[in-house]
């Protein structure tokens, strides 16, 4: 630093914890909520330090039902967020790193109509053409699947950009080397373009991980029955119930179990995530 | 680039998953959304009539439309301008000091990975005008925080619960920003005598000009279209039309107002503004991968 | 029984242009030949065509005997050693020498009896665990080369594997691949644009330019019978001397008035060329010419004399004297110098040919 003043310094670290207290606020008020009774909320405001009656709470939604009108346990529930978000990561990978594989590697006709037509993805969220998104996939019978659930998520411009700029890279006597080591086209995927891709692969992992837990409006659609709610979901038709019933205390522990994974996933595997929000956007 | 495998079907088979998929679940319902934007269909889809362009005359005539037009523009450039600053001032902050940098980090940009939907609910409470802590205190301050009655209040809290959520992503972007501002420019500045302030406004905030533009994009694409799970989750466009914004109201329309042929319509010009500022973000990646 | 022919070989890019319009030669089994030449001139493309990294666009390419034009690469029983080595990054150097031999099936036993065999014979047995990250530059073009000798391949080929190596390495590499070579006796194709390196590691050399083979000899063959002028200035360091001059019944004319006898059959526009270490210092009476010099190079062993030559009208042509031993002539001085008859060069200035 240029200038040594120690007030300054101190103002910076007053300032950074002051705004990690604000941003944790919601999260504490929600932990010590989850540790009342339902009934606490009902007298008045919520309380502003821990109960005793949080084990039985958590337990309760963990393993018995989610409560406010959901009799599915909260760990069927993470099961179902599970299998879509690990369906969408996973999926999303594969094909792109196929595509990309197929755009960079190889010389085709239509190429660059292909790249175009993967691209066109990032100009049609599912927010916007909720409706026919819908009706296609009732069409196609996958209402309440977990087919249903992942496949419609998994095309990904943004994937297939990052592989092919990744892929880009790679110096081409690489491949050549390979050619004359006797690897074909599959070879050479699965021994060298997938082992040298293996940071970018784990680094949109974690961002597709925390997309594919955190799709909200996509299972709320097509999830009519409670063996496919995922957790995230879950939320909205708990507060649907009517207002004087809700068990605040189960829906607090419910969602603070809905976030815990994928902040988990954020704070474990900081680096990679960082990694893969810069490069998602490149 | 040039070294390529000599298949000439192999490329096709390897494309073929991702096409499948972005022709079925993407273009596909594109086209039917186009399509729907001409008819005019009963609620229970057994007939339809072509309309023509009657759908989108509607549509620019009702002034419910251009309301929540205002209203998208309000919240998205609320969300984007507080998170934006808020996240600037503590990257700033976080930039100064030298011990404990990582963990500020890591304390900060954990809200990325919430759920929109789980963050309007855990504002919702806190703001919850019968047990809130904060509404109660609010109270007490003489502020009558209601908003399940007030448009203005119920915006706020949306807008709070959005940007919370966003500050991690600009801060670990701006943090990224400030780093990269070569040292040498602010030493040679504090030897022409600047004030840290002074330097921060006249040479620093200048050259982050880049990714301040890059975040004010990707800021307002979030606000419009990610921020769906936490106005269904709160105010459900309400109270009145007061937080419908333009991605609510297709939803609302179409699936609960059942008017599928006004939905579609709307989800036609709402295509046109993402490919609009999809091209924006293009264009400014290109520049960016120029520069660098 | 020949090893590799190419019989009329040649390569138009998919853009039209023609690297390679005709090229023949035949490579005896155990030869090492060079492929030297100007940057851009088609050593690339022809040794790419030859490992099967390029299409052929015409002409045929046999390997011991068999038409290989449309083999796959891995099929021609061929290894190549590249210009920044191309290890596989995330493979172990054993990875990445077992690698070719891995995808031909051949069992884990006798892929370890190899490597290790090869691992030996160039000193990389305590490396074997490393990845190419943590090697020297010499140590990466080992490894690059001990994966090209595990597969005991028909033919070796060498893209300016010894261009990224500083100096000093380069002349221990090149003495190493030549006695390895004459070791395994495997027959190699080599390109570099570096004449030294061509001179000392071939048995015979092509001189490319243009894609065209302008000669095809042994190292001695193309330094004291350069076919054209190219290969005369191509070969030998400091280049030749070379004046455009005339053949008249006088002798070789570099100029109205400086001639040089000889009896000659021809008549016409030539060129006329010594090389450096040609040209002897003489008393005036003695000399052809002289020399005004302008700038001196002392390299020890040798002298390096540049100059112009001082004679009226071809007064400003350059010209090169390399002196054994070190020199200490004045700058601006004259040189008077003999260029002996048994050390010309001459070229017919029309078909470049020699004379
Ligand atoms: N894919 C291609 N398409 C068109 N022209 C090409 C292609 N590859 C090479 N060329 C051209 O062919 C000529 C020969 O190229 P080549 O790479 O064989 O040169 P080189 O002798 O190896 O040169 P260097 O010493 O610089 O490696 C060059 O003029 C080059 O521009
Ligand atoms: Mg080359």
């Amino acid at each position: 630093m240029i200038e040594n003043r120690p007030w300054l310094t101190f103002i910076s670290h007053a300032t950074l914890m002051l705004g990690i207290a604000l941003v944790a606020l919601p999260v504490w008020m929600a932990l010590v909520a989850s540790t009342h009774p339902a009934s606490a909320f009902g007298v008045g405001h919520i309380p502003l330090w821990f109960g005793s009656a949080g084990m039985e709470t958590w337990q309760t939604v963990l393993f018995e039902q989610a409560g406010n009108g959901i009799d599915t346990p909260v760990w069927v529930m993470m099961l179902n967020s599970l299998v879509m978000a690990l369906g969408i990561t996973f999926g999303k990978i594969a094909i792109s790193l196929l595509s990309a594989y197929a755009i960079v590697f190889f010389r085709f006709p239509f190429r660059n109509l292909c790249f175009w037509i993967i691209f066109m993805t990032l100009m049609l969220p599912v927010e916007v053409r909720i409706v026919p998104t819908y009706q296609v996939v009732a069409n196609l019978d996958l209402l309440n699947s977990y087919t249903g659930l992942t496949l419609p998520l998994i095309a990904s411009a943004t994937a297939t950009f990052l592989f092919r700029q990744c892929f880009l890279s790679i110096p081409g006597e690489l491949v050549e080397a390979a050619r004359i080591d006797g690897a074909g086209p599959w070879r050479f995927f699965f021994d060298i373009l997938l082992p040298m891709s293996r940071t970018n692969i784990a680094a949109l992992f974690v961002i597709l991980f925390i997309y594919g837990w955190n799709q909200y409006l996509w299972p709320l659609l097509i999830t009519t029955d409670d063996a496919y709610y995922t957790l995230v979901m879950s939320i909205k038709r708990m507060l649907s119930v009517n207002d004087g019933d809700i068990a605040w205390n189960q829906i607090m522990a419910t969602t603070l179990l809905a976030m815990l994974p994928p902040v988990a996933v954020v704070i474990g595997m900081q680096k990679l995530f960082v990694k893969g929000l810069v490069d998602a956007e490149k | 680039m040039t070294v390529t495998f000599p298949q000439k079907g192999l490329p096709w088979l390897l494309l073929l998953p991702q096409l499948l998929v972005t022709a079925i679940f993407f273009l596909w319902p594109a086209e039917q959304a186009l399509e729907q934007a001409f008819y005019q269909e009963d609620a229970f889809g057994l007939s339809r009539e072509f309309v023509g362009l009657e759908n989108f005359v509607y549509l620019f005539t009702d002034p419910l439309y251009y309301q929540s037009m205002l209203t998208t523009l309000v919240f998205s450039f609320s969300v984007a301008i507080m998170g934006m600053s808020v996240a600037l001032f503590l990257a700033v902050m976080a930039d100064r000091v030298i011990r404990g940098k990582l963990t500020y980090q890591t304390l900060l940009i954990w809200p990325y990975a919430v759920a929109p939907a789980l963050a309007g609910v855990l504002w919702w409470i806190l703001f919850d005008p019968s047990m809130g802590p904060i509404a109660l205190w609010l109270g007490s301050a003489g502020v009558d925080w209601n908003h399940y009655l007030d448009g203005n209040q119920a915006m706020i809290l949306v807008v709070i619960a959005s940007t919370w959520k966003q500050i991690s992503y600009n801060f670990l972007f701006f943090l990224a920003g400030l780093q990269a501002v070569p040292r040498s420019l602010i030493e040679a500045a504090s030897i022409d005598g600047a004030s840290p302030v002074k330097r921060f406004w006249t040479i620093v905030f200048p050259l982050l000009s880049p990714t301040t533009f890059f975040l004010l994009v990707v800021n307002l694409v979030y606000a419009f279209f990610e921020t769906f799970g936490v106005i269904d989750a709160t105010t459900k466009g309400g109270p009145g039309q007061s937080t419908n914004t333009l991605v609510y109201k297709v939803f609302e329309d179409g699936f609960i107002g059942l008017d599928l042929g006004g939905s579609a319509a709307q989800s036609v010009v709402l295509m046109a503004i993402v490919g609009v500022l999809t091209v924006i973000q293009f264009r400014f990646i290109e520049r960016k991968v120029q520069y660098s | 029984m020949s090893d590799v022919v190419l019989k009329n070989i040649g390569k138009t890019y998919l853009n039209g242009f023609c690297a390679i319009p005709s090229m023949d030669l035949t490579i005896e089994e155990g030869e090492f030949i060079v492929l030297v030449g100007p940057s851009g001139c088609g050593k690339s493309t022809l040794l790419r065509m030859v490992a099967g990294l390029e299409s052929i666009t015409q002409g045929d390419l046999l390997i011991k005997g068999n038409k290989v034009n449309e083999k796959e690469p891995a099929d021609r029983d061929i290894a190549m050693v590249f210009q920044n080595y191309a290890l596989y990054p995330h493979m172990s150097v054993y990875g990445n020498m077992s690698y070719g031999l891995k995808n031909r099936g051949t069992s884990k036993a006798v892929i370890a009896e190899k490597v290790n065999a090869v691992a030996t014979m160039l000193g990389l047995e305590e490396l074997l665990e490393r990845k190419p990250r943590e090697l020297s530059g010499g140590q990466r073009q080992r490894v690059a080369m001990g994966r090209a000798m595990v597969r005991d391949p028909k033919v070796f080929l060498f893209d300016e594997p010894l261009s990224n190596l500083d100096a000093k390495l380069r002349v221990q590499m090149r003495m190493e691949i030549r006695q390895l070579q004459r070791k395994l006796g495997t027959t190699t194709l080599y390109v570099t644009h570096d004449q030294v390196e061509a001179m000392t590691l071939a048995d015979r050399l092509v001189v490319l330019n243009k894609g065209v083979a302008e000669q095809i000899g042994t190292p001695m063959d193309l330094y004291n019978k350069p076919a054209t002028p190219f290969v005369a200035a191509f070969i030998g360091s400091p280049s030749m001397n070379l004046f455009d001059a005339n053949l008249t019944e006088k002798g070789v004319s570099l100029s109205e008035s400086l001639y040089l006898p000889l009896p000659h059959a021809h008549r016409g526009s030539i060129v006329w060329g010594i090389r450096p270490e040609h040209l002897a210092i003489v008393d005036e009476q003695d000399a052809d010419f002289a020399l005004e010099i302008l700038a001196v190079e002392s390299l020890g062993a040798e002298t390096l004399v540049h100059g112009v030559l001082k004679d009226g009208s071809v007064q400003g042509k350059a010209m090169v004297v390399r002196l054994a031993g070190p020199h200490n002539p004045e700058l601006n001085s004259l040189l008077w110098l003999s260029a002996p008859a048994t050390h010309w060069h001459i070229f017919d200035a029309i078909t470049q040919q020699r004379l």
